[in-house]
């Protein structure tokens, strides 16, 4: 007499299936770094805000609007730190976490609207894969989807009509960073037709926030496709 | 009865007292005199005429973070590094005036620029020079902070040094003689910076990006 193989392999494979289909999908990991902090203050705002201050209260407001979008994420800072905090501390930090974005917020009183800031570094596009990475110039190797990644968030603050302007700077955890990374800089509103607004006004912050969720749930989906095609 | 030797020693002090007062009289008019002449505008040294050549800034746009070329007639001395650093205070002297488009506050902004044999030429490529500009503490402590308004002058430096000393490959910073990790508190001055062409115009993000 044969054993029963068919019908236990079916068994079995229905068991995979089902236990597949009960596994969570994993989150989209964005990793969030709320620029500056202790010692370090940053710019001095309008108001005696200090810009250390406005970006942890600005990575609250969007950290909020991420959770509540399903992404997952990963903060360097949710308080003023007691002690010096480098750059190269919070790029080690993104680094071993392999996040799917990184942003670096930062807020300032030159210039108008929202600087979306991509590595200035020229693309490496690495023949060889073990070719050892320098720690300076990280950040080479992701610029094609680092500038995607900006387009995507320039989008965005478009649709909500916010005046943006992409550009690229040498900044540092920027440039230390393997993943897509783009810095945010929010700079005060001012229109020709109205008064100004400042950058510590909740209002645009929240729909700077708002903006930037919606990039990244699309910037999700392309991910995805792409995933899929492979 | 006053004794005569108070008299004599009297009369002497009241003489000296007039004398003091009549010289100082003839000091006052003398000063006035001097002070109230007008300034004298003969010509003493033959002028030295400089001539001027056109040399092209690049100046910085915070409102659109553009750095356009412009052109503009100036006198430079003949040595490259003194022409250098002649040429970054013209262009950062530029910022500080009124109604600029890139606000600095005025100021010594460069206190040398030295030019030396580029230790890490890029392969295949001439040797060029490194250029190392020495930045004045007090420019530094009254930039403005921010990841835009800094880059934009760190690339209206390039643009300017490159258009002007082509000869010169890459650029470093230093703040008061010492390497310093920012401008003011964002753009990297660790950075070793390409001298390159840096006028740009960003574009406005397209909906048919891959």
């Amino acid at each position: 007499m044969k054993p029963p193989f068919k019908p236990i392999a079916a068994l079995l494979l229905t068991l995979l299936t089902a236990a597949q289909a009960q596994q969570p999908t994993p989150r989209t990991l964005i990793f969030l770094d709320p620029a500056h902090g202790g010692l370090d203050p940053g710019a001095h705002l309008p108001n005696n805000v200090l810009e250390k201050d406005l970006t942890l209260a600005f990575a609250t407001r969007l950290r909020a609007q991420l959770s509540a979008a399903g992404f997952a994420l990963l903060s360097t800072r949710d308080a003023d730190p007691a002690v010096p905090f480098p750059t190269d501390q919070r790029a080690e930090i993104a680094n071993h976490a392999h996040p799917a974005a990184c942003l670096i917020l930062h807020a300032t009183s030159s210039g108008s609207g929202i600087h979306v800031i991509t590595s200035s570094l020229s693309p490496n596009t690495l023949d060889d894969p073990h070719a050892t990475i320098p720690w300076n110039t990280a950040q080479s190797a992701s610029i094609p989807q680092s500038l995607a990644l900006a387009n995507e968030i320039g989008l965005a603050l478009e649709h909500a009509k916010l005046p943006v302007i992409l550009s690229r700077a040498a900044i540092r955890p920027l440039d230390n960073l393997i993943c897509p990374a783009v810095a945010i800089e929010i700079a005060p509103l001012t229109p020709s037709d109205s008064d100004a607004t400042p950058v510590s006004d909740t209002n645009y912050q929240q729909t700077v926030a708002k903006a930037i969720t919606a990039a990244l749930a699309s910037w999700r989906s392309h991910l995805a496709a792409v995933g899929a095609q492979r | 009865m006053i004794p005569r030797y108070q008299r004599i020693l009297f009369w002497s002090l009241a003489a000296a007292c007039l004398l003091m007062v009549a010289f100082l009289l003839r000091g006052y008019g003398v000063a006035r005199k001097r002070l109230g002449a007008p300034a004298n505008d003969a010509p003493i040294a033959a002028p030295t005429t400089a001539s001027t050549e056109d040399i092209t800034l690049y100046l910085a746009n915070d409102a659109d973070a553009s750095i356009t070329p412009a052109t503009e007639s100036l006198s430079l001395p003949q040595d490259p590094a003194i022409r250098a650093r002649t040429l970054l205070d013209h262009l950062l002297a530029a910022y500080a005036r009124p109604n600029s488009a890139h606000p600095l506050q005025a100021g010594p902004a460069v206190d040398d620029v030295f030019l030396l044999p580029d230790p890490n030429p890029a392969p295949g490529e001439q040797p060029g020079q490194l250029a190392v500009i020495n930045l004045s503490g007090g420019f530094v402590n009254n930039h403005p902070s921010g990841v835009q308004v800094e880059a934009l002058t760190i690339q209206s430096i390039i643009g300017t040094l490159h258009a002007a000393l082509p000869q010169v490959t890459t650029i470093r910073f230093l703040v008061g003689g010492q390497p310093h990790d920012t401008l003011a508190g964002h753009a990297d001055l660790l950075h070793n910076y390409p001298a390159t062409d840096t006028a740009a115009k960003p574009t406005p993000p397209t909906e048919n990006q891959p």
